[in-house]
């Protein structure tokens, strides 16, 4: 038997699919950054919740995914799909070949490393203008599309984004769940233990970094399908500060933490746009409440059931 | 905990299933401005003009009767939040036209599905690329080369230099601007020898000045707005070249004010008239800065008019294609704006048409100098 945990929080992504879908383009919109979100925290919880590193660069490799989704999409004609899956395959090799050198690093260094190597995709997004088109852009990207049936409306693409949320949250938690995963949940904790183990530290990292690099490729290219335009800005220092903000926010190396951070962070500024100039103000001062009562994410409150009702068992 | 949790749901579901606001009465105008990012500055003087315009419009009983309502979201310069706001302006606030900032971005990016809503979008930015989007889009920001020519005239008639450094930042409009600026200097007998890039937020391009410098240029051809211009200025000072001139792009004049007062005559800056509005002859063109000024002076008594200026321009012709039009409705205010007649605004004169989506097409600039304390015309 499925237990609750794992259901309430599948009902829940449906039942608020259902009801941005009945509530028009603009909530769906909200709705559909949220599950391009949750893919890309997803990959980033796998190698700074699992395995306990530290990352700011994965929005180069949601560059890589959005770019190249759209220059082969736009500009070679490909399918939406097999343009995804091609940018993954070349976001994956890019992450090896950055990660072999950089992994070698630990806590502030790799930090700092994996921030430069955000900043330096961000300006060649900017600078390789024959290529990327600088700050005028990349338009006219197709929508997605499905064993050639192409999802024209955002509602049927708010939809496909919610089954490859999913389905992106199934694979992180079965990786988790294998011999690799413990593997990186004894990383995790101390690495001279889990090298007393026996494991080949610099392989799990480097794999962990891989694997979030397919996930935030991936995130990249859905972007691009859902707007239908890429630039720069997107892939800057903004995606970094709002991945984080969902990843701490949901509960940072727990199965649906991202999920659920990438829907606040994306719904809460929108319930809070009647304010106007206060928004923001309004906005972090929540964000800084809900960390203060809930420091392991919301994600982390289900633990809180757990205890209340094993402490009502004991008083029994 | 559980009470909280319950708020916080109920708060968002009902932000989720609020539904939109219908005013039959009211002409809807939806903008999508940067009022906080690198654009703010030019948004925020953007949106307060296009208020200013809804007021006088309203004073005389709005478009075709109905009072003029703007939504006005802020899309913090980022193409993800416009696609955001724009997408709550079409479908929650229901908005009739757009009329939005300069974040050519999310433009753009918006540009697509409020065509296929066939909706009007007035800009303060370049044109989208690509051409079905164009024709739902009209532009009222000077073509390029029109901040391009006054420059390199004022250089051939008044002044020694024949050789100039372009200082670029790598926006869309600026990019457009140092395309044609190389292309042009040939016609007014100037030559380019260096070219260099800075980012908006640069805190110091000495290194690009003293390239251009080295490479033999009298005048640095500053391409791009904001505060780079006064750090431009201010490292030609710092960097000793007391015979090398900075000739700005159009901008605030509060940056004008401040890179004046650093390097005096040396700075000129391309100005429209309504920047210069004590070099103005009468004329229709002065009536149409005094119409505005009227307003927006009573308001904003010690702000720069020039971008407020666009935007008000933009709204008096959105209201004379209502009333060619006959209608607010998004495919006749389309076809109407293509007709409107040659309009002379307070920033520049207006000629749209089916071959001209961006209706500036005579050169409004002149070149402007800090002298006295005031923006004044440089003889």
């Amino acid at each position: 038997m499925i237990p609750w945990r794992t259901l309430l929080p599948i009902a829940a992504a449906i039942v608020l699919t259902g009801i941005g879908l009945l509530s028009g383009s603009y909530a769906v919109t909200v709705l559909g950054f949220a599950f391009i979100y949750t893919i890309f925290c997803t990959g980033l919880n796998f190698f700074m919740g699992y395995t306990g590193q530290a990352s700011f660069g994965q929005s180069a490799f949601a560059a890589i995914g959005g770019y190249g989704s759209a220059i082969l999409c736009a500009d070679y004609g490909w399918g939406p799909l097999p343009a995804l899956i091609v940018t993954m395959v070349i976001s994956g090799i890019a992450a090896l070949l950055v990660g072999y050198p950089t992994l070698r690093l630990r806590g502030h260094y790799l930090a700092m490393a994996t921030f430069a190597l955000g900043l330096i995709v961000y300006e060649i997004s900017i600078e390789w203008t024959s290529l990327t088109q600088g700050y005028m852009g990349y338009s006219g990207v197709p929508p997605l599309s499905l064993l050639g049936y192409e999802l024209g409306t955002v509602e049927q693409q708010l939809v496909a984004l919610l089954v490859l949320a999913l389905f992106g949250i199934f694979i992180s938690n079965r990786l988790r769940q294998s011999r690799f995963g413990r593997a990186l949940a004894a990383i995790a904790g101390s690495e001279a233990a889990a090298r007393a183990l026996g494991i080949d530290i610099a392989r799990c990292k480097l794999i962990a970094f891989v694997i979030a690099a397919l996930y935030a490729s991936a995130a990249g290219s859905l972007f691009a399908h859902f707007v239908g335009f890429i630039s720069p800005e997107v892939f800057g220092v903004t995606m970094v500060v709002q991945s984080f903000a969902m990843l701490y926010l949901g509960g940072i190396g727990t199965t649906w933490g991202p999920m659920i951070g990438a829907i606040i962070v994306s719904i809460l500024p929108e319930a809070l746009r009647g304010l106007q100039e206060m928004q923001d103000i309004a906005y972090t001062a929540i964000l800084i409440f809900i960390l203060i009562f809930a420091p392991r994410g919301l994600a982390g409150l289900s633990s809180l059931f757990a205890r209340g009702k094993s402490r009502k068992l004991e008083e029994a | 905990m559980p009470k909280f949790r319950l708020a916080l749901a109920a708060a968002m579901a009902a932000s989720m299933l609020s539904g939109p606001v219908r005013a039959e009465d009211s002409f809807k105008i939806g903008s999508s401005v940067g009022l906080t990012g690198y654009a703010a500055v030019v948004d925020r003087a953007w949106r307060d003009g296009m208020a200013v315009a809804a007021e006088a419009l309203n004073e005389k009983g709005g478009i075709l009767g109905r009072k003029i309502e703007i939504i006005t979201e802020d899309n913090r310069s980022q193409p993800q939040d416009a696609v955001v706001g724009y997408r709550k302006m079409l479908s929650s606030d229901e908005v009739q036209i757009f009329d939005s900032g300069c974040v050519s971005a999310g433009n753009f990016a918006a540009a697509a599905f409020v065509m296929r809503a066939e909706l009007p979008m007035y800009l303060c930015s370049i044109l989208p690329k690509r051409e079905e989007e164009q024709a739902w889009a009209f532009s009222f920001l000077p073509p390029p080369r029109f901040e391009v020519e006054p420059r390199y005239q004022y250089l051939k008639d008044k002044t020694d230099v024949r050789k100039v450094g372009l200082l670029y930042d790598p926006t869309p409009y600026a990019l457009l601007m140092k395309g044609l600026a190389e292309e042009l200097a040939a016609n007014f007998g100037i030559e380019v020898v260096a070219q260099e890039s800075y980012k908006a937020d640069d805190a110091d391009m000495s290194v690009q000045i003293g390239r251009i410098n080295a490479a033999g240029a009298g005048a640095v051809i500053k391409i791009g707005q904001g505060g780079s211009t006064v750090t431009a200025a201010k490292n030609i000072r710092q960097l000793g070249l007391d015979k090398m001139i900075l000739m700005s792009s159009n901008d605030d004049g509060s940056i004008f004010r401040q890179a004046g007062e650093v390097l005096g005559d040396r700075f000129l800056f391309v100005s429209p008239p309504v920047q210069l509005p004590k070099e103005l002859k009468p004329g229709p063109r002065k009536e149409a800065v005094d119409a505005f000024l009227k307003y927006w002076s009573a308001k904003y008594p010690d702000r720069d008019a020039a971008n407020g200026a666009r935007a008000w321009d933009s709204m008096m012709v959105m209201a004379k294609a209502a009333e060619v039009a006959n209608s607010v409705e998004g495919e006749a205010m389309r076809d109407a704006t293509e007709k409107v007649p040659s309009h002379q605004g307070a920033y520049a004169t207006y000629n749209f048409s089916k071959e001209h989506h961006v209706g500036i097409t005579e050169n409004p600039f002149l070149i402007g100098k800090f002298a006295g304390g005031e923006l004044v015309l440089a003889q």
